[in-house]
């Protein structure tokens, strides 16, 4: 748990239901600049308290990647008030779960915990959104930390290394070709004045946001964040992230050989975000290319012609600025990497030509409408989704997010296979084992 | 999240347990005239449903020379019935959106389906049709064969995984739980589809099996429909095979495993005691003090204060033949040595003096506390009150753990540590390069 970090494959489980009358979100914006969301949920005495801080690997200049994810860390070795350890410490002495992500895009605390206890959780976030000690001495120790964590996530293991490559070529100019846990380097090298400017700039309450869902009432809640956030001062607006990733002019491709067991192939293309009107085709496709055992995928790589031990296609609808689509496969055993990119390929050209059928399109659309009543069961998912709304653009988008999706047409998925996955323009990695 | 590392043993869910009161009993119980154990949890909040079927045919139960066929058997239940084929069995419950997965555990064999509330008939359909009717086609045999070798051979790529299977061997000589869940590359090359008739034949009965079923659900609704599809499934005549419980290990061993890594893992491990021995509940205390939280001696030491591991952690695996404590850290090469000096010092440190007062009180209040929170949604009530019917630790075990652990004192922990953490009795297995 604690200071992990969002690998960026990780299939996005969408959904939350259309609202229930009972379902009224509450949301305010603090004079400082905190936007507070809050949702009631009586099922059990129980709350998901979440921070959201509007900085990931995104935000990070080159020289100095991994450090919003460095201060995620930082985060929990304490203030003048709650000392090294505390902050865990006392969300564990009072039965709560506490652990936070960085993601490109964002930088997520949260305490999932009795409801009666929500008020401390509230004070604590308070505090180190204003008060962090960010201790030179603590962060050399947590550097090291921070350094075997890159090891575990990436120098050992195959998928994690050749994703960190493949995102390194495919984006030339955009941010998000950086790894989000850092260049080992760059890790090394970064400086507690520069994390402590890093602090300074992204973590004020107008580049923040406190989700909560669970067993409260919303009025008192909102009343308890005034008091214990309206204090911290609005700081000077975050700057911008202004670079737009240039189309790509051809094909880029990396090969890279690591002790491994069985080879890998990733395909990768750059697609719009959600602003795009083919955001909503672009997800239902993910669906279709490798949500579940009968999906494509799965179904022709690894059922039919057993070529992949695994193969999906992964893209990132919330994502702030455009991204890729992800492709990847895991060949089996006495498979070539050439074979399987080959058969790959030929699934994304498929998409270009022949419609799916109607079958495949209305079970996509019905996986991705049960996975959002399925996300209702859990307050933390709950809480966790009006975050990811709120952050490209608003937590009520959530609920024309289904509205979208059942408007895609085989049509539409035709034409953004043929728009966005240029057979001459695509990204290619491949992980040989050495032996 | 390194919190996640600790769950690779599903049974380490019944670590945290206990019930925020003692009042309402956790689920409703009968025993169908056949012999199912029908447990029931209504959560009419959301309109869904999960259910877990269990039937005692884990990897425990696999011959000895047949390694894996119960999880041969398990991944198979879902490739084919008398009345659908395995695409047919996937396209039906993936349309509406649902998940019907079954594979194998140590003890068991479980099949999960989640469905949305007015997809439970057809849901219920085909989960007794996997349970009651598998038909095993042989180009699923083969093919599920060649997958479970790859993905053996893959997991060679996984440190941790290494190292939990060889520490596995050396914890528990001679017994099944010394074996992979799925097999050795060679074990599972002498399967036939005739092992696996004759495994689901002989075990598959309803004197072993655990429905639970949550959800938007009642008792009567749940009870008529288990019973128009189990119903008429008779019980044999025969008793139902034992499984010896793990003897005692022999004199611990040290393993040292190659790997080209940048990492090393360090894993020590050796037997221990199930929830039915009085000493249990100071067992799982003491491991928490040790190296259950972020709070702990552990992660204090290797971690906060030495920067040496992003992961380190302790926790005790109890199954229903036999139970094992494990302690394992990851590392830099250089600082293996420091590791294993900081683990053996805090093993032994826990055997020659008491836990703290704050130590303790922070242990059992999270333990105790957390509880409601491990049980949010119906799928993690249907997988807890299935386990602990099948352990045999009765429903009202969530209250018995919260109040044992309550009650657990310093000199309890300490003895508890006396009998399980001193260093010498434990088997230790290292991978990676070694300083």
């Amino acid at each position: 748990m604690r200071r992990a970090l969002v690998v960026f494959l990780v299939p996005l489980l969408l959904g939350a239901p259309p609202a229930r009358a009972a379902d009224t979100v509450v949301a305010e914006t603090l004079d400082n600049g905190l936007r507070v969301i809050l949702l009631e949920d009586h099922r059990s005495p129980i709350v998901s308290s979440q921070v959201w801080y509007r900085v990931g690997s995104r935000n990070e200049r080159r020289g100095a990647t991994g450090i919003a994810h460095f201060l995620e860390h930082m985060m929990f070795k304490g203030t003048p008030t709650h000392g090294r350890g505390q902050f865990a410490r006392i969300v564990e002495q009072n039965g709560g779960q506490d652990n936070a992500f960085t993601s490109q895009d964002v930088t997520s605390y949260f305490v999932n915990i009795a409801a009666d206890k929500l008020d401390l959780v509230i004070e604590l976030e308070a505090d180190r959104m204003h008060n962090l000690l960010l201790d030179p001495k603590e962060i050399e120790s947590e550097r090291q930390v921070v350094i075997e964590e890159r090891r575990t996530r990436t120098e050992d293991d195959p998928g994690g290394f050749l994703g960190e490559e493949v995102a390194s070529i495919a984006f030339k100019a955009h941010p998000y070709g950086s790894p989000i846990i850092g260049w080992q380097e760059d890790i090394a090298r970064i400086t507690p004045e520069e994390i402590r400017a890093f602090y300074r700039t992204y973590y004020v309450p107008n580049n923040a946001m406190v989700v909560a869902v669970g067993d409260f009432r919303a009025g008192e809640v909102l009343e308890r964040i005034k008091r214990r956030f309206g204090g911290i001062p609005r700081g000077a607006a975050p700057p911008p992230v202004l670079t737009v990733e240039p189309p790509p002019n051809g094909e880029r491709r990396v090969v890279v050989r690591k002790q491994a067991e069985l080879p890998i192939v990733y395909l990768a293309y750059h697609v719009p975000n959600q602003r795009s009107n083919d955001a909503a085709p672009l997800e239902v496709l993910s669906t279709i290319l490798s949500g579940g055992r009968a999906s494509r995928l799965y179904r022709y790589l690894v059922y039919e012609r057993r070529l992949a031990l695994e193969a999906g296609g992964d893209y990132s609808y919330f994502s702030i600025d455009p991204n890729l689509f992800w492709f990847w496969a895991t060949a089996m055993p006495d498979q070539t990497p050439e074979t399987l990119e080959k058969e790959l390929l030929a699934q994304v050209e498929r998409l270009k030509t022949e419609p799916v059928t109607d079958e495949e399109l209305r079970r996509a659309k019905n996986q991705i409408e049960a996975a959002f009543v399925f996300q209702e069961d859990s307050i933390h998912r709950r809480a966790s989704l009006l975050a990811r709304f709120e952050v490209i653009g608003g937590y009520a988008q959530k609920d024309q997010f289904l509205a979208k999706i059942r408007a895609v047409t085989s049509a539409d998925l035709v034409r953004v296979a043929g728009s966005w996955f240029p057979e001459d323009k695509k990204n290619v990695g491949i992980l040989l084992p050495k032996p | 999240m390194t919190r996640s590392l600790t769950t690779r043993f599903a049974s380490l869910m019944l670590l945290g347990l206990a019930s925020p009161a003692a009042a309402a009993p956790i689920a409703h119980r009968e025993v169908l005239p056949n012999g199912i154990v029908l447990l029931v949890a209504e959560r009419p909040a959301v309109p869904i449903v999960a259910v877990r079927a269990l039937v005692q045919a884990g990897a425990v139960h696999d011959p000895p020379d047949r390694a894996g066929l119960a999880n041969l058997t398990g991944v198979l239940l879902t490739r084919g019935t008398t009345k659908r084929t395995g695409p047919e069995l996937d396209s039906a419950i993936e349309f509406v959106g649902g998940s019907l997965e079954a594979g194998a555990g140590r003890d068991s064999i479980g099949a999960s389906l989640r469905v949305l509330k007015p997809d439970l008939g057809l849901g219920l359909d085909l989960l007794s049709e996997v349970i009651l009717s598998p038909t095993f086609p042989p180009g699923e045999v083969t093919r599920k064969i060649g997958e479970i070798q790859a993905s053996i051979k893959r997991s060679e790529e996984d440190p941790g995984a290494v190292a939990a299977r060889a520490l596995a061997r050396l914890v528990f000589p001679g017994h099944p739980y010394g074996l992979p869940v799925e097999g050795t590359r060679e074990s599972v090359a002498r399967l036939t589809r005739d092992d696996v008739v004759k495994f689901h034949r002989e075990r598959f009965r309803p004197d072993a099996t655990v429905v639970a079923v949550v959800g938007a659900v009642t008792v009567d609704e749940a009870r008529r429909e288990v019973l128009g599809r189990f119903g008429s499934w008779a019980r044999p005549a025969s008793p139902l095979p034992g499984v010896p419980t793990a003897s005692a290990g022999r004199e611990p061993r040290e393993e040292v495993i190659p790997r080209d890594l940048t990492q090393a893992t360090i894993m020590f491990g050796r037997q221990a005691i199930r929830q039915t021995d009085p000493d249990y509940f100071a067992l799982v205390v003491a491991s928490y003090v040790l190296g259950g939280g972020s709070a702990s001696r552990l992660y204090t030491r290797v971690r906060e204060e030495g920067g040496l591991a992003y992961s380190v952690y302790s926790y005790v695996s109890p199954s229903k033949y036999g139970s094992a404590f494990f302690v394992s850290a990851q590392t830099r090469i250089a600082e293996v040595p420091k590791v294993r000096t900081l683990l053996n010092a805090e093993l032994a440190r826990m055997t020659r003096e008491p836990p703290s007062d704050a130590e303790l009180s922070l242990a059992k209040a999270y333990l105790v506390g957390s509880f409601p929170l491990r049980l949010d949604t119906s799928a993690k009530v249907a997988d807890f009150v299935s386990a602990i019917e099948e352990l045999g630790l009765g429903l009202d075990y969530a209250d018995r753990y919260k109040e044992r652990v309550a009650r657990v004192t310093a000199r309890e922990v300490q003895r508890a540590a006396q009998r399980f953490f001193i260093p010498e009795t434990f088997n230790r297995v290292v991978v990676g390069r070694t300083p």
